[in-house]
């Protein structure tokens, strides 16, 4: 009963938030509303983490497997991938090493602002 | 023949199978390289080519799996509370390092994709590609982009980032810990989690961190394109 009730539970927050994402004027993925509005419960205390434990160690955990599906319908775009593989490859590499060094500098920066601003 | 494949359990267990066999494949290797999600794919795609199995009945299993996805994502919600104490105590270089991160990298992909002449679609299926799947799957989706090519993307992001994680912290120098565990979780959200956690405990939890916030940080600006 204890997983059936926590099921139940996320699933209500997502079916919410479903809902919620479709009286939005603009796009908004319903995924992410589903996690603002379990962050928000939790910090409220309408919801304690007990609540949902042990499903959310479920999802969490097998995160991955979920993928498989989406991952799966590559097979509809072999031809996409084809013409465009090396470019999109090329722009990956890229763009993870920029993402990189602008993370680690901005943040390297504001902790030695704050260091700074404690002596 | 078709009465094999038109149930839903199908799907679902082709895919359960394909994904065991790549966690175990994993484990006897210990290479991030041997992505069990990357091998699951491979070899459903495999046995659906070989059997000549439409990717439609497939998919009528692959639907209820895929019907996870968002609670998971509503998931990364607990993981965020659990850190609670070292993002207030971080709060500012957090906030900073994530809006910086996902803007480089949305900004550095959104000029390569123009540099490259890649239409609207795939320029949109690239763009969420350094945060967590589900987010980028949802921004893709939004904005019109292709949600397999995001899926592969952020799938080779990740790996591509839990690898050279060692080394871009050696080559740019990145002394502190805490920078370190959000430049890794900025650039390639849970697979490079999984390695941050083995550089450090501080490097874990921030790059953790950095995964839901990227996430929402990413899917902000999305808009404004």
């Amino acid at each position: 009963m204890k997983i059936i009730k926590q099921i139940g539970i996320i699933f209500t927050v997502c079916w919410l938030s479903q809902v919620i994402a479709e009286f939005l004027p603009f796009e908004f993925p319903a995924s992410v509303i589903g996690m603002v509005f379990l962050f928000l419960c939790l910090l409220t205390g309408i919801l304690k983490i007990e609540h949902i434990q042990e499903k959310s160690d479920f999802l969490l955990g097998n995160m991955a497997f979920f993928f498989v599906p989406a991952g799966v319908s590559i097979m509809n775009y072999f031809d996409l991938l084809k013409n465009n593989g090396v470019k999109l490859a090329v722009i990956c590499v890229v763009s993870t090493v920029i993402t990189f060094a602008v993370t680690a500098f901005s943040v390297s920066f504001t902790m030695k602002l704050m260091n700074r601003r404690k002596k | 023949m078709e009465a094999l494949y038109t149930s839903p359990y199908f799907g679902v267990a082709l895919s359960v199978i394909m994904f065991g066999i790549g966690v175990k494949i994993q484990q006897k290797t210990k290479s991030a390289l041997c992505n069990p999600l990357i091998i699951a794919i491979v070899l459903i795609v495999g046995v659906l080519l070989i059997f000549k199995i439409p990717y439609d009945s497939y998919n009528v299993g692959g639907e209820i799996i895929n019907m996870f996805l968002a609670p998971a994502t509503a998931c990364l919600a607990v993981s965020i509370y659990t850190k609670l104490s070292i993002l207030k105590k971080y709060w500012l270089p957090i906030i900073v390092g994530c809006i910086a991160g996902s803007l480089a990298s949305m900004v550095s992909v959104y000029g390569m994709c123009r540099l490259f002449g890649l239409d609207e679609s795939l320029t949109m299926s690239m763009l969420p590609k350094s945060v967590t799947t589900p987010i980028a799957i949802g921004v893709a989706q939004a904005h019109g982009g292709v949600v397999p090519v995001t899926v592969v993307a952020v799938i080779f992001t990740g790996i591509l980032g839990s690898i050279t994680a060692p080394l871009l912290i050696k080559l740019f120098r990145v002394s502190d810990s805490v920078a370190a565990g959000l430049a890794i979780g900025a650039c390639s959200h849970a697979v490079g989690t999984s390695k941050a956690i083995q550089i450090g405990e501080v490097e874990g939890a921030m790059s953790g961190l950095a995964i839901g916030i990227c996430g929402i940080v990413t899917v902000l600006f999305s808009m404004l394109i």
